[in-house]
């Protein structure tokens, strides 16, 4: 981390921890704003922090840390997206459905995170890249993800919408890899004070070398969730992530299989109540893994991708991509 | 908690062209011809290709000039290693002596061993074995009991080496022998230049279950060197070699054993492969994607000048566990004859053998999660 990313990461959790320990409110969301965090992406002549993609890795992998029940993650990409075209806080989707014919969109959003409240909205377009839309003209159906977290359907009647190139889905993919690494660390130093604290048979837990196994395996996993969202900062920021992102969100997403497992096995039935804070992690975590593209989505996108160009390319992409 | 700090890599300007350079040397040495000798090559010793190697200054990149080295940057040294690897090539002769014998020299040894050795080592004809494990002494390093003594000016080595790789091929060992009587433990021991045509060192294969003559035992008895056969400090044999680790074990020699399954795969698959085969492509190669940012960001690290023990020793297990988990996985997407004659089938049939020994060459996986476990605050 240089030393602006270090600034803004001490600047982010210390203020996600503080809201976290909080029951949230309409205040909470005030105090992301009033430090500027959602315009981290937006250029400085507009007010923004100028940001790249791997300070936003940062600051999402510790919105993830901490569980952050506000829609940090999704105003940031939304805001960078928008390039000032709006007011207010923004926020991202994952899917659409209907017919976008010159400017007008008929049909539906699904997965709008924090919908209500947001003033506008980045969904990918019918027929390719993204699309961006006044909430407006939207009505909403709320619901939300198996975490809790505010998940709407988006329907709109003849709606102005404006394309963008941008690829919200692998955007998103990617801001969702950060949050997993970020939710893996979590629960890893959760189960780590864990086991040091809680004794049986005359000793703590980690003193027993199947959990200290366990738990190594966790750390390889959580490590690998660290290195793949980074590096897919690091391409997105090159101009060049699509290969990166898939690889990315699969590598994260098989990591949270992992592990939520141990980080639950080692908690014993404590972990598994809702008194104990493991689940705001692990549900977050679970749900994560689905949202932008699950295993069997990017493994798809991945795989076609390296069987169109043929076995004797394989290794030379893969390395054209950080060259 | 963040156990692993990854590193943003700026790769070299400088390696497009040493891709080019080391693609156009295998096209140009390396027979293809059969399949099975492009899986795990770093095992596979061909001196002449190391020669070639050499002479294209590819071996001791990192090296100073004065011991016949080329001065460059960590991460070109990493550029080439993978191009080897991901090729198949067969880089087995001088792996060793270019991963961590002539680096242990230049740092340890006498000025005379380095002007002696280390210069045949970076043209590719002077070869190196690692003489750590012993019938007692496995996972349990420590237990090291093979003996230095003193004898005038000179040392006398007796006791026995095993699973030494390579040591039929090596021009010297560097072996870990105890110098303290009646030393307990990791105190005691010493490093040792060995050449292999002392007298009083015999070879005597072991053969494994593939039928393949790759590790050896190796007997010392009454073997006479030097003083100046000793490398580094008497006595400090145990911290000498623990530090050699972190390079050992992050390499990209612990994740890509296994490639060349993956690219006979894609191979077969053509370009409309069935779902499960597309999807178990795009999951190898997300994996291999992510482990090699790892294990070059270790590489960053180690120029740095720091010593990443912990995360070296995460891109091991995940590495090792990933390389081991391709065979296997393929055999259960593809049916195709591990006997052959196809390809495809003739690399998996010998990886499917070769496979368990990746977590147990350069420390086993529990060895590597007891250390991780350590760094966790665990034990
Ligand atoms: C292909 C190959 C090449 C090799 N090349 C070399 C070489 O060139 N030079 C060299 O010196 N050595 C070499 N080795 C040896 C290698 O370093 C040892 O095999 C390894 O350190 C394990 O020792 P061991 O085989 O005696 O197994 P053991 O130590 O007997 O272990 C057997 C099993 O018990 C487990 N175990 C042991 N202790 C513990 C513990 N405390 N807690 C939990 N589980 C434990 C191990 O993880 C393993 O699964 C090579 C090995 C292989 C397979």
């Amino acid at each position: 981390m240089n030393e602006q990313q270090q600034m803004i990461a001490e600047m982010a959790d210390d203020l996600f921890a503080d809201l976290s320990a909080r029951k949230t409110s309409d205040s909470s969301w005030e105090a992301i704003e009033s430090v500027g965090l959602p315009s981290l992406m937006v250029d400085a002549d507009r007010g923004g922090f100028g940001g790249n993609w791997c300070d936003a890795v940062i600051v999402f992998r510790l919105a993830g840390y901490r569980a952050l029940a506000l829609p940090v993650v999704e105003a940031t990409i939304a805001a960078a997206l928008a390039d000032g075209a709006f007011d207010g806080r923004g926020t991202i989707a994952p899917a659409a459905e209907g017919t976008l014919a010159g400017d007008r969109f008929d049909g539906t959003i699904t997965g709008a995170a924090w919908a209500e409240g947001a003033a506008y909205v980045v969904a990918p377009a019918p027929g390719g890249g993204s699309m961006i839309l006044d909430m407006a003209q939207a009505s909403i159906g709320g619901a939300a993800n198996i975490a809790g977290e505010p998940r709407a359907n988006l329907a709109f009647q003849g709606a102005t919408a404006r394309r963008l190139p941008a690829d919200i889905f692998a955007l998103g993919a990617l801001a969702r890899a950060a949050q997993i690494a970020g939710a893996l660390d979590a629960s890893l130093a959760m189960s780590v004070a864990y086991v040091n604290e809680r004794k049986q048979f005359g000793r703590p837990l980690a003193k027993f070398q199947a959990v200290q196994q366990s738990l190594a395996t966790f750390a390889c996993e959580a490590a690998a969730a660290n290195c793949a969202a980074l590096g897919a900062a690091q391409a997105q920021g090159r101009g060049d992530g699509d290969y990166a992102i898939a690889a990315a969100k699969l590598r994260a997403n098989r990591a949270v299989g992992v592990g939520t497992a141990l980080a639950h096995q080692v908690h014993g039935a404590i972990g598994f109540t809702h008194e104990y804070p493991l689940h705001p992690l692990t549900r977050r975590l679970w749900a994560w893994r689905s949202e932008f593209g699950g295993d069997s989505h990017w493994s798809g996108v991945l795989g076609d991708r390296i069987c169109a160009r043929g076995a004797d390319q394989f290794w030379a992409d893969l390395t054209a991509v950080t060259d | 908690m963040q156990t692993f700090v990854p590193e943003s890599i700026t790769w070299p300007d400088t390696a497009p062209a040493l891709r080019a350079q080391v693609r156009a040397l295998v096209a140009a040495h390396v027979d293809r011809g059969d399949p099975r000798r492009l899986a795990n090559s770093w095992a596979v010793p061909d001196p002449r290709f190391s020669r070639a190697l050499g002479a294209a200054g590819l071996i001791g990149m990192t090296w100073p000039q004065s011991y016949g080295g080329h001065e460059r940057s960590p991460l070109e040294r990493y550029v080439v290693l993978e191009e080897l690897l991901a090729a198949g090539a067969p880089v087995g002769a001088h792996w060793i002596a270019d991963r961590q014998t002539g680096a242990l020299l230049i740092r340890y040894g006498t000025e005379e061993a380095r002007e002696r050795w280390v210069p045949g080592m970076a043209r590719g004809e002077i070869y190196a074995c690692i003489g750590l494990s012993e019938p007692n002494a496995g996972s349990d390093l420590a237990s090291v009991r093979a003996t230095a003594r003193h004898d005038g000016d000179d040392w006398i080595l007796d006791g026995q080496k095993v699973w030494t790789t390579n040591a039929h091929h090596a021009h010297v060992m560097i072996a870990l022998m105890r110098t303290e009587e009646g030393s307990e433990r990791n105190a005691g021991l010493s490093q040792f230049l060995v050449p292999m045509d002392a007298p009083g060192v015999s070879i005597r294969p072991i053969i494994d279950l593939t039928g393949g003559h790759d590790f050896n035992e190796v007997f010392f008895d009454g073997v006479r060197l030097p003083a100046n056969a000793l490398v580094g400090v008497e006595g400090d044999g145990w911290r000498q070699v623990t530090a050699e680790l972190s390079l050992e074990r992050s390499g990209p020699e612990r994740y890509l054993s296994s490639t060349a399954l993956l690219i006979e795969l894609i191979r077969r698959a053509g370009a409309h492969p069935d779902t499960a085969v597309r999807a178990l492509i795009g999951r190898l190669a997300a994996e291999t994607w992510t482990l090699r940012l790892m294990s070059a960001s270790i590489a960053v690290k180690i120029a740095r000048g720091e010593d990443p023990a912990l995360e070296a020793t995460m891109v091991k297990d995940l590495g090792n566990s990933f390389e081991q988990a391709i065979p296997e996985l393929v055999q259960a997407a593809v049916e195709v004859d591990p006997a052959g004659p196809e390809p495809l089938g003739l690399v998996l049939g010998h990886l499917l053998q070769l496979s368990p020994s990746f977590s147990l060459r350069g420390g086993t996986r529990e060895i590597l999660k007891g250390i991780i476990a350590r760094g966790l605050g665990l034990r």
